[in-house]
């Protein structure tokens, strides 16, 4: 009994910390959706982008970390604002179009990924490693830190969103634009930065998460489905949704692998997607 | 444009007939590589197109029924899917009159065999598990490399021995490989029995996870000192290892897939990879013309050479030998042919054709398989006395 | 011109395998079924509902037709049957549920369903697990198995041109009509205002598009004689939905083009790995920008000297927008 005891523990930690890691992936889909109405089926690509970045930067060029950060950062931001003004923007409001021209922009990035950084399985150097142990449950340090970046910038994101003049545009914008236009705000730049704040999450969360696996051009595959997972159970659009579904995914996945078996366990959350849909079809804490 | 409707007929016929080929002045031989070429599972396919072209390069022209040929490669990107696999057999033998081919892939097996055994295709598999093409309705299939019965029959018992594991568990990837494996296993482990070797879990990861946490816990609160990866790919046994040490683990891993690289093992779990298994591994070479194909490749292709090269090339040379002596291009007789010969200067050794007792009838390969381990970031040879497989 | 037209493809198509090599076959079997699935789908996508799950449906009918054939000797003319009936009695259950949602709800919960269905068929082995069923049989006809590419194809053919000819016909009927109604949720308010019961034909029309999926999916798994979970996967929903955007939503002719021309692509691309799904990337991107309307548009376009048009009206268009 108290081995078990301890195994749901050691279960039930990793399956925390995995779950930050899942809402720091998701994160970025749920803000540009949130406030654009756009399901960026890109997300994924732009994660490994970022992940591949830091390979790039920080491994073969040998950048200090922190330059690297910095070049992840602009460049997703560019090239958010890039795709909103290219494609987003002459499509608003056609919601089929939008979903169609993001799936063909992510196949296109996808494609162009294979190409361009080829088959073999690339790694990024662990930043921290070694494993923090205490009361018996042992946690791998790089993943801590991992999870605490993930705290960090999902507080940075409820500060933007809630806290700041700029994050209240979007809330006006996503409320009722037409409106918001009248009250002189700038809705298309408004638009333009939200989605750019949606890539630079989406590509931090590849560059946080790259050391802690291993990189290849299909890893935005992934990252997608379990975003698409996690926005089904949470709700669009809902940061607190996005949160508490992420952490429970990673714990039932987690604490349920110990219990059940992987395989039950990854049975296991489909399952509560299926429970979710039926009961609350917009997801736990969706706006529907 | 006068008649828009008309054109976009004729744009659609096109696309859905195609263009005529072209002529060639050699006459060719073709051997379709009907391989994953893109998409996760493309190194594979890709050690398997590069082993051919290093073949037709060696081979050069050669003479059947008295006309010169050349070998020429044809590529089929299957995408390891089975709709393309299908398509790809389909357009190979009905449309390039392509006889002969290397196929990757168990899972996309199924479909084609139909069409391999009504046309006298001469397949040569990649292809882990045994049973389902390997059997006396199948006789034009060959397996070019080891199965996994023939893995665990060799090696199996003789690792848990050399080790003294007493703890063996299995972690796998969720598909028919994984499944068949554990069966395989678990039979070996249970010959043991009497030796105190118990078989302590099972496990299975979806294949692309990187995330083996919840498998990881419940298999090593059994306490196992060995565990299986059975075929998990570079990537995955190296997150494994990682996150295995990570919760504790001290034991060994086993692995068995060809293309696993040491320094990308070292690199994403540093420490953790020691004490990795290989088995299909070259710690040293086995030949000069394995190194040789090793460089070859390295400088032909700007890359280090996927495990699937080196069976691919011993397989195309062998298959153009027999055709010579043989001297047709018939696939029936050149498949009786091959099946009862032997070839000296496969790049692993001596090669042959065996699995009577196993599979009913001899298209398994029979070679040299070498056992690893990883030890400081580099492959050294695992010296275990290896069982024998019929 | 559109009669002959078509009177003269059938006579074609019925007339091929004699002149065409079975690799031939091969490719317009392909297309015909992938015609029949971007058909079934285009019933709910004029309605205004994206399907991202819609393999799942395909799967269930060839699972279904796979297990009856397999397991209990059943011959596949049922099996074809019964593969459309289940998947329509999964539409039904699941769309009393989904139907509900509008926009990409919709669409994350079919595909979710999808996923399921998946997992289901690859867990548990009394559908195979992993590896899925081989050994499917092809049926029989007055005795003897239609095993060769020739006899198969004339199978595929014939439902094939009875489905099409149906969900055609199904357009223009007073179903039809009212479906085009209901393609957001203000005219669908509308249309409830005026007595008619939305969740009713919604309901209907999912079910009947995941028929004919079930249907051809069923005729699918018993040319390959095969089926596994990695068969109908979402890379399938997904290239369906490509196929229907780049052929265009706005007339019946739309989907098929989009499914011919792009499998048929597809078919002439294999060797190319990556750069085909570029070439699919680019064309659709390219499309859904310059070309709202698909590909079908094109010839009213250019014969109205290039003007730029909608794919439906825009008033539609803005209130899909305040969808969420």
């Amino acid at each position: 009994m108290d081995v078990y005891l301890h195994l749901i523990a050691q279960g039930l930690a990793i399956g925390l910390l995995t779950g930050v890691l899942y809402v720091l992936i998701a994160l970025g889909l749920t803000l540009i959706y949130g406030i654009l109405h756009i399901v960026n089926f890109a997300h994924g690509e732009i994660y490994m982008l970022g992940a591949m970045g830091v390979f790039y930067c920080y491994v073969v060029f040998k950048l200090p970390f922190a330059a690297t950060l910095v070049v992840i950062l602009l460049l997703s931001l560019l090239l958010g604002l890039g795709v909103e003004r290219a494609f987003f923007r002459s499509l608003r409001g056609q919601w089929l179009q939008l979903v169609v021209a993001s799936v063909g922009l992510s196949l296109i990035i996808q494609s162009l990924g294979w190409i361009a950084f080829g088959i073999q399985e690339k790694n990024v150097p662990s930043f921290f490693t070694g494993v923090v142990a205490f009361g018996g449950v042992r946690l791998p340090t790089e993943r801590l830190i991992a999870a605490a970046v993930g705290v960090v910038l999902v507080a940075l994101l409820y500060a933007l969103v809630y806290r700041t003049k700029v994050g209240l545009a979007m809330r006006a914008i996503e409320e009722d634009e037409e409106t918001a236009r009248m009250l002189g705000i700038d809705a298309d730049r408004v638009a333009a930065l939200a989605c750019a704040v949606g890539f630079a999450l989406a590509a931090l969360a590849g560059a946080f998460v790259a050391p802690i696996y291993s990189l290849n051009p299909g890893m935005g595959l992934e990252a997608i489905l379990m975003s698409f997972l996690i926005i089904i159970v949470g709700g669009l659009g809902s940061i607190t949704g996005t949160v508490l579904a992420g952490l429970l995914v990673g714990v039932l996945q987690s604490v349920g692998g110990v219990l059940l078996g992987a395989e039950a366990a990854y049975g296991l959350v489909f399952i509560v997607m299926i429970v979710v849909l039926v009961v609350r079809p917009a997801g736990l804490l969706g706006k529907a | 444009m006068r008649h828009p409707t008309l054109a976009l007929v004729v744009l659609v016929a096109l696309a859905v007939v195609g263009l005529p080929d072209g002529v060639h002045a050699q006459k060719s031989f073709k051997v379709g590589a009907i391989v994953p070429v893109s998409g996760p599972a493309a190194a594979f396919g890709l050690g398997v197109q590069r082993g051919l072209e290093l073949a037709a390069e060696d081979v050069g022209v050669f003479t059947v029924a008295g006309e010169k040929y050349k070998l020429e490669v044809v590529t089929y990107d299957t995408v390891y899917a089975p709709d393309k696999t299908v398509a790809a057999i389909n357009r190979a033998v009905y449309n390039d009159n392509v006889k002969y081919g290397v196929i990757i892939g168990a899972g996309v097996h199924p479909p084609i065999l139909p069409i391999i055994r009504e046309t006298g295709f001469l397949d040569f598999a990649f292809a882990a598990a045994g049973r389902q093409i390997t059997n006396p309705e199948n006789p034009t299939a060959f397996r070019i490399m080891a199965s996994s019965d023939q893995l665990y029959q060799t090696y199996a018992v003789a690792i848990a021995e050399k080790l003294g594991g007493k703890r063996i568990a299995f972690l796998g990837p969720n598909d028919e490989l994984g499944k068949n494996d554990a069966k395989a296993i678990k039979a070996e482990v249970e010959k043991l029995k009497a030796k105190g070797v118990s078989f302590v879990g099972d496990e299975y990861y979806e294949r692309g996870a990187r995330d083996f946490g919840p498998a990881l816990l419940r298999l090593i609160a059994q306490k196992p000192d060995i565990i299986d990866t059975d075929g998990s790919p570079t990537g995955s046994i190296a997150l494994i290892a990682k996150q295995a040490r990570e919760l504790g683990y001290n034991g060994y891993f086993v692995n068995s897939t060809a293309v696993l690289e040491a320094k990308a093992i070292s690199d994403i779990a540093g420490k953790a990879g020691e004490n990795i298994i290989a088995l299909r591994i070259w710690a040293n070479p086995p030949t000069k013309l394995y190194t040789e194909l090793a460089e070859r490749h390295q400088k032909k292709y700007g890359e280090a050479a996927p495990g699937t090269l080196w069976e691919t090339y011993g397989a195309a040379r062998w298959l153009v030998d027999t055709i010579v002596k043989a001297d047709t291009f018939d696939t029936k007789k050149v498949a009786d042919a091959l099946a009862g010969s032997t070839y000296a200067a496969h790049p692993f050794g001596a090669a042959s054709w065996g699995g009577e007792k196993a599979y009913g009838i001899k298209r398994q390969i029979i070679m040299p398989i070498p056992a690893a381990i990883l030890k400081n970031g580099k492959w050294e040879p695992f010296d275990v006395r290896s069982g024998k497989f019929e | 011109m559109k009669r002959g037209l078509l009177g003269l493809l059938i006579a074609a198509l019925a007339l091929l395998p004699p002149l065409g090599k079975p690799y031939v076959l091969h490719v317009v079997i392909v297309v015909l079924i992938n015609v029949v699935y971007a058909q079934a789908l285009y019933v709910i996508m004029r309605m205004g509902y994206l399907s991202f799950g819609h393999a799942g449906y395909i799967a269930l009918g060839g699972y279904t037709s796979a297990l009856l054939a397999t397991k209990l000797a059943i011959t596949p003319w049922i099996g074809f049957l019964a593969g459309g009936i289940v998947a329509g009695v999964f539409a039904w259950a699941l769309g009393a549920v989904t139907l509900k949602l509008r926009g990409i709800y919709f669409s994350l919960s079919v595909f979710a369903f999808a996923e399921v269905v998946n997992a289901a068929f690859r867990a548990f082995e009394v559908f195979g697990g992993p590896a899925g069923i081989a050994g499917v049989p092809r049926p029989a006809l007055l005795g003897t198995r239609l095993n060769t590419h020739l006899q198969f194809y004339y199978v595929v053919l014939a439902v094939a041109l009875v489905s099409l000819f149906f969900l055609y016909r199904l357009q223009w009927t007073r179903f039809g009509f009212t479906l085009l109604a209901l393609r957001t949720r203000e005219t669908e308010r509308l249309a409830e205002s005026l007595g008619i019961n939305a969740a009713r034909y919604k309901t209907l029309a999912f079910v009947v598009s995941c028929f004919f999926c079930g249907l051809m999916g069923a005729v699918h798994v018993h040319y390959l004689r095969f089926v596994s979970p990695f068969v109908f996967t979402f890379f399938l929903s997904n290239d369906l939905m490509i196929y229907v955007m780049v052929g265009g939503l706005g007339s019946y002719w739309g989907p098929m083009l989009g499914a011919v021309l792009l499998t048929g692509l597809g078919e002439q691309l294999f060797a190319a790995g990556y750069y085909k799904s570029l070439v699919y990337a680019v064309v659709l991107l390219v499309v859904i920008l310059a070309l709202p309307g698909g590909l079908i548009s094109l010839p009213r376009i250019l014969r109205r000297g290039g003007a730029r048009e909608r794919v439906l009206p825009v008033a539609a268009d803005v209130a899909a927008a305040r969808e969420r």
